[in-house]
Formats: C-alpha cells, structure tokens, sequence
C-alpha cells in the first residue's frame, strides 16, 4: 500500500522515461509513461522552445525498491529533414532525490542521470537509439537500448496507425544483460500507446505517450 | 509483474493532474479546424519520394467557401501524427487562420487565411519552425 501510495505520489509530481517524442512544438505539453523490465516512470514535460523541453520525472525501480523524482531538461541536438523522414539526436538530464521504499531503508539522496536518443522515421520504418547512465544512490548504472520497426499499412492523419517493432535492451549489470523485447505501437492523433512483452524476465512491457 | 500494473494504476491520477482528461481540446478560439482528418486520402498515398497533388479537406473547402484565401505549404518531415498534431495546434490558434490541415500523403499544411487579413511567408515560416519542423515550399491563391 505505501508503494502504491508513493508511486501514486511521484506520478503526481511528473516524471521518468526518457523514450520517444522528448521534445514537442512550442507551448505543447506531454505525458509519457512506461513500464520495461525495469523500472516504471512518468515524465510531463512542457516545450518552451522547439530544441527544448522540461519536465517533472518519476521513476520507481522496481527490483530494488528506489524512487527517484526530479526535473528533467530535453535538448534537440539536431533534427535532420527530408520530404519523407526526419531524423532526431536529443541529450536529457535529470536531477533529483533518490530514496528507497517499502523494505528498502535508503535514505533520500541526491541522484540524477544523462543519456543521449537519436532517431529516425518514414511513415513505414522506424529506427532508434538510446543509452543513460544513472545514479540512483547506489552507483553507477547504465544501460542501451535499440529499436526498429514497421508499419505494415501506411495511414493519413486521424488514423489508426498500427506499428511492429523489436527493442533489444542491454543493462551489463543484470543477470539477463540483453533482453528482446517484441512489442506492438498503436498511434492516433495525440495519442500512442505501446504494449510488448519480455520473454527472457517474464516481465510485461507497457508506455503512452499523449500530446496536448 | 502484478507491482507493475500496480504501479500503472497508481499513474492514473497523474493524467488527471497533467490535463489527460482535457484531451482534445484545441489551445484557443479555432476548436476543431483541422481535426477531422483521414477522411478523403484513402487512395491518395505517396511512395517514398512522389509528389502528389493535395486534395483539399472539407473544412478548408468550408473556410473558402466564407471568403478566406488558401495557403499551401510543403513541409519537410511530416511523417506522423504528433508533426501533424503539431501544426494543426500551432497554426489553429493564429486569429488569422480560418482553418488549418494537414495532409501527410502530399506533405503540405493547408492553411486558410480569414477574409480581411493576412499572414506574410515569413510568419508561416516561423510558425512551421516553432512546431519544430521545415518549410519547403509556399503556394498561394490559384497557384496552391
């Protein structure tokens, strides 16, 4: 109950993953949630600037019981153009508290993690990169992450846009240090939604994204 | 597994606290210009590369119809619905805007301009810009 209540109360404040649509159109706001094998984060974040965005972040690492909240800033590097594509690297920070929960006696401590995204995107392939390095109160942990995908049909906007795509995932420290995990993207206007799962950790994967 | 759909519950709140449930609504004064999309573009998609010419949507046909002048606009990577989304929130809540489009198979804004007012190609230029993507190209009147 006091995990949920907590969890509860980060989401409350803003929060986590640091995963697809980081940067949004001037003035926009966006909700972003996840759940991988890991971890289950929340990040709201408002665009000041076309290149930036900032937010309030939560992310609650399961396994070993440890909230982290902070704020998070989103820099757009460089976004490439072309008629059909465009192609994203974007570096994120945050910095907060950490602090263990339930059966974890961690005391709050300041905490933070960079990371870097790139991207790159038709309207039928998708590809993409991502890799961070943590400190949660307990050292040093980094992990990367890539993804394809596919769209099988192509829509218009207002569509329901329907895409397949694989995510390979690489945390050196864990006992399963590569995971794949298969997932399955809906998308339609403001809203994506994603749900997947992670054969090797038995673990369900799940993430929105609504932009408004 | 059962703690981390606990924990998705326990998010729930938090999208109140962000405006989830406010979900649809546009920023300000032109509410629903533009968000009745994918209607008339079922045999209109482009392969990688082609240009097509863009079918105008029935809310630009509308805001024509009362007097407003078109803009069209070719905008590099569009490529899905939060670019789209992007245009249709920034351009929508211009007071110069009588409706706004976007057509992801022809990769171009369409754009209405009110009866009486105008909107100079640097200002489209901007705005594209400030929604985070490129302009490619401006049409105007007959020549869109």
């Amino acid at each position: 109950m006091r995990t949920f209540a907590l969890a509860a109360s980060c989401a409350l404040l803003g929060a986590a993953a640091a995963d697809a649509r980081p940067v949004s159109y001037e003035g926009g706001w966006t909700v972003i949630g996840e759940s991988d094998r890991e971890s289950t984060s929340l990040l709201t974040h408002y665009t000041p600037h076309h290149e930036w965005s900032v937010g309030l972040k939560a992310e609650w690492m399961r396994d070993s019981d440890i909230l982290f909240t902070g704020v998070q800033a989103t820099h757009l590097i460089k976004r490439w153009f072309a008629p059909d594509s465009q192609a994203n690297l974007y570096a994120f920070a945050s910095a907060g508290i950490a602090e263990g929960i339930d059966a974890n006696p961690m005391h709050a401590e300041a905490a933070g993690l960079v990371g870097v995204m790139a991207d790159w995107e038709t309207r039928r392939w998708f590809v993409s990169y991502e890799a961070r390095v943590s400190d949660f109160g307990s050292g040093f942990d980094a992990m990367q992450a890539a993804r394809v995908g596919v769209a099988p049909y192509v829509g218009d906007f207002g569509d329901l846009h329907t895409w397949l795509m694989l995510e390979v995932d690489q945390r050196p420290e864990r006992d399963e240090p590569v995971t794949v995990t298969p997932l399955v993207r809906f998308f339609k206007g403001s809203f994506l939604l994603e749900l997947g799962y992670t054969p090797a950790v038995d673990e369900p994967y799940a993430s929105f994204t609504y932009r408004f | 597994m059962i703690r981390m759909f606990v924990t998705v519950s326990a998010l729930a709140p938090a999208l109140v606290f962000a405006g989830f449930g406010a979900a649809h609504a546009q920023p300000a004064g032109h509410d629903g210009h533009g968000e009745n999309h994918g209607q008339d573009h079922g045999d209109n998609h482009a392969h990688q590369g082609e240009t097509l010419q863009p079918t105008l949507h029935e809310d630009i046909e509308a805001a024509l119809a009362e007097g407003g002048s078109l803009v069209v606009a070719e905008v590099n990577g569009m490529v899905c619905d939060f670019c789209a989304t992007a245009m249709t929130r920034t351009f929508g809540r211009r007071d110069e805007i009588g409706a706004v489009h976007v057509d992801l198979d022809t990769k171009t804004l369409q754009l209405v301009i009110r009866e009486g007012l105008a909107m100079d190609d640097a200002t489209i230029t901007d705005l594209v810009t400030r929604s985070g993507y490129q302009l490619a190209s401006i049409r105007r009147g007959a020549g869109a």
